[in-house]
């Protein structure tokens, strides 16, 4: 039987399946050549830059290449007293290249991020050491200014040596590599990353929480209503999501804050004594209204859209057959909007945890995220190696909540419209 | 219709690429304060070398520069930036450095630029544009009959209880909390960063805002932008707020609001221009900024904001033209933060001090805020 089968040939006498396949390849090849001018716009305007910003947080090359007799030297060092005659003079060698190639002022820039006052005892060395006698480095150099005869100082410079580096991620979760190896936090007053990646998974979770309670009763009724009440909450709903994001913003900030409208009333109304009006704004509470506003569309929409598919004849035949209003709810309504419930709250949840603008202007010090603290290094302390560590960080957990929800849910179950 | 699509978007695009290649982008921080220098020093330049200047407005850092160089599409031709920012920027290879005698015209008597601006620059790639304060502001009306005189007041939550806005940042934030604890500045402020590089010096100043903040009759509002701190005193959010004095000068004699300045231990502080390397116009923009740093266009500016010009001829010019503000009848001088009356307690704020510490500092100010 298979052997007449393989005998079928085309009129050029070719095997019907080979030419069926090379056919199918040519289509293939077609339809790549079709998609391939936007693949290739996205792999270059779109992939790559992200891929490139992110690997300047592990690429330390440059320092590597500033101080290549520095580095060298100092592998025989074990960094506990100072260093000895011969890293100085390396280092002097070194940075002098530097400051007749005019690169002296990056390699201030970067070590000081490594560890602060590193940029004006740099300096400082490239104004005093035109006058440096040949020989004896160490004493000169020590000469220049105090620091320089802090250990810390070295052990900072050579914590730079390594051409590729995860310090950037260590120091995303308040922790660094010390002299001897070993991975330990930073001192207690500057812990600030943990704090803010706990409290942007708080805020996110309660706002995802908050977006649901308020949808799932407002997208039953949209579902539900006659067309002519439920087109007026349509549009009640979709009017905001249509507003500028920095005008709802800002009309928050009017009514919530101290000498706001809501606190105008409260007082009006004797709620609330004029002298102990309560603080709404510029703090977590004012990150939270107005977040969870400015997200409810997006919980609401999925749910809608899953809710106006389930037909309200289960709901009558779940009653007919002996169940309370709850029980029918809750075994046949409830079960039929899940595939909603996780489009919304995954959608919301990803939304929040990377929101900028509305927690920097409504956030004060008590309700900023960490996309607040990867901005801040972005644009004032131009740290962008550590700013893309963060950033991956971000993504990977955003992508590990993807994940997990895979493993729960399943992907496969989340419905859009 | 198709071809008049075609035309109409070929014209845009001419009158794009045209425009963009022969005006000066000129970045600066908005407000009362671009307005001021548009008005005092731009209009009359531009009208002057024939070079037409564009202005646009940013929140500061070095960001976007960078990233313009990065990306290789540079469309800013010079930024009105901080002391600081000038040190990183010059470092990092992103903005021109001065010949300064040879690109600064000399004052109208013959002093070379270099010895007409009051100190020297903190980087070769920069010029002196405006002097101006870090002051605190209160509500003249809801205040009551007490009103704040010392820096030391600022902190006093039992006289004065409320809150009060602080810049975001801790850069001036510290300073005031140890001239508060009993500091004196010395002349320049220098005994300030002394003792701000010391780590007891350091908790010192921390735990001063700290207190300030956790105080249930005070606490804290944070600021950024520079309009913000006459807007919550007027609002009331406020009882006190540190702010820039052109700010709150623009509030109490251009708007006649019911602001007062206080101008103990006031924090001076310098305002730059620099160009950026490779900018489209880079020419015309050293031939702009040499024009709008030159004696009057720093007097022009500060016709229209309590700025200070950098320049000393500059202040010649404005005390032989008072009443030099716009309205024709305010005194400039007695408004300036160089004036004798205002410089009884100051001090400099040091940008090499921040520049070396901002970071660390940075982090643990943030870590203070958070814990708040």
């Amino acid at each position: 039987m298979s052997s007449e089968t393989q005998k079928i040939l085309t009129t050029g006498g070719i095997p019907l399946e080979e030419s069926l396949k090379k056919v199918e390849k040519r289509n293939k090849i077609k339809a790549f050549l079709l998609v391939s001018p936007l693949l290739f716009f996205l792999i270059i305007a779109y992939i790559s830059p992200i891929v490139s910003l992110l690997f300047t947080s592990i690429d330390d090359r440059m320092v590597t290449n500033m101080l290549p007799k520095t580095f060298k030297a100092m592998k025989q060092w074990d960094g506990k007293d100072l260093p000895s005659e011969e890293v100085f003079e390396a280092f002097y060698q070194d940075y002098k290249i530097l400051i007749e190639e005019k690169r002296h002022g990056k390699l201030s820039t970067q070590m000081n991020y490594e560890k602060n006052g590193f940029k004006s005892i740099l300096k400082k060395l490239a104004r005093k050491m035109k006058k440096f006698e040949e020989g004896n480095y160490k004493e000169q150099i020590m000469a220049v200014h105090k620091r320089w005869a802090d250990v810390e100082y070295w052990r900072a410079l050579k914590r730079r040596a390594p051409t590729y580096t995860y310090s950037k991620y260590l120091k995303g979760v308040d922790m660094y590599e010390n002299e001897e190896g070993k991975i330990v936090e930073v001192p207690e007053e500057r812990r600030i990353y943990k704090i803010l990646w706990l409290r942007t998974l708080e805020i996110a979770f309660f706002v995802t929480l908050f977006c649901f309670l308020m949808a799932y009763p407002i997208a039953h009724l949209l579902a539900t209503l006659p067309m002519k009440y439920s087109n007026l909450l349509m549009i009640c709903v979709l009017l905001p999501f249509w507003t500028s994001l920095l005008v709802r913003t800002a009309s928050w900030m009017i009514l919530l804050q101290q000498q706001g409208i809501v606190n105008d009333v409260f007082v009006w109304t004797g709620l609330v004594a004029d002298d102990s009006r309560p603080e709404m704004m510029y703090n977590k509470t004012g990150t939270y209204v107005a977040m969870t506003q400015i997200l409810l569309p997006f919980m609401v929409l999925p749910l809608y859209s899953v809710m106006k598919t389930i037909s309200p004849s289960l709901m009558r035949a779940g009653k007919s057959l002996g169940g309370t209003p709850f029980i029918t709810f809750w075994k046949v309504y409830f079960p039929l909007t899940i595939p909603g419930i996780g489009a919304g709250c995954l959608l919301v949840f990803i939304i929040a945890v990377g929101y900028y603008i509305t927690p920097e202007l409504v956030g004060g010090a008590s309700g900023t995220l960490i996309s607040n603290q990867i901005a801040y290094q972005m644009k004032s302390t131009l740290d962008w190696s550590f700013a893309s560590a963060m950033g991956l960080m971000l993504l990977t957990g955003v992508l590990v909540v993807y994940w997990v929800y895979n493993k729960l849910v399943g992907i496969d179950n989340i419905k859009l419209g | 219709m198709k071809n008049f699509v075609k035309a109409l978007m070929s014209l845009f695009f001419a009158i794009s690429v045209t425009t963009s290649s022969w005006a000066v982008v000129m970045v600066s921080w908005g407000g009362a304060y671009t307005e001021s220098q548009k008005l005092g020093y731009g209009d009359p330049a531009a009208k002057k070398l024939g070079i037409p200047i564009d202005w646009v407005d940013y929140s500061g850092g070095l960001s976007e520069i960078k990233a313009q160089i990065a990306a290789g599409a540079i469309t800013w031709d010079v930024i009105d930036v901080y002391a600081m920012d000038t040190i990183v920027g010059c470092d990092e290879g992103l903005f021109v450095e001065f010949d300064f005698d040879k690109d600064f015209p000399p004052a109208p008597d013959g002093t070379p630029a270099s010895q007409d601006f009051f100190t020297t620059m903190p980087s070769k790639c920069a010029v002196g544009n405006i002097l101006y304060s870090w002051t605190y502001a209160y509500h003249d009306e809801k205040i009551g009959s007490k009103k704040p005189k010392k820096i030391k007041d600022f902190f006093n939550t039992k006289k004065w209880p409320g809150k009060r806005g602080i810049y975001k940042s801790a850069m001036h934030n510290l300073e005031i909390a140890l001239a508060a604890d009993g500091v004196k500045p010395r002349k320049g402020g220098s005994k300030l960063y002394e003792i701000l590089e010391t780590d007891a010096g350091l908790d010192r100043a921390f735990n001063k805002i700290k207190e300030l903040c956790e105080d249930p009759n005070g606490g804290c509002v944070f600021w950024s932008a520079g309009a913000k701190p006459p807007e919550l005193l007027m609002q009331g959010e406020v009882v006190m707020a540190t702010g820039w004095n052109g700010r709150f000068f623009n509030a109490e004699i251009g708007e006649g609001a019911p602001l007062k300045q206080v101008w103990d231990a006031q924090g001076l502080d310098y305002q730059y221009m620099s160009i950026v390397k490779g900018g489209p116009n880079q020419a015309d923009a050293m031939k702009a900024v040499a024009e709008m740093t030159s004696t009057h266009g720093l007097a022009g500016s500060a016709k229209y904001i309590a700025y200070a010009p950098w320049r000393k001829s500059s202040l010649k010019v404005i005390e032989a033209g008072e009443p030099w503000y716009k309205d024709g009848k305010t005194n400039m001088m007695e408004q300036m933060p160089t004036h004798p009356n205002n410089t009884k307690n100051y001090f400099l704020v040091d940008p090499i001090f921040w520049a070396d510490n901002s970071t660390e500092i940075g982090e643990r100010w943030e870590a203070m805020k958070a814990g708040l």
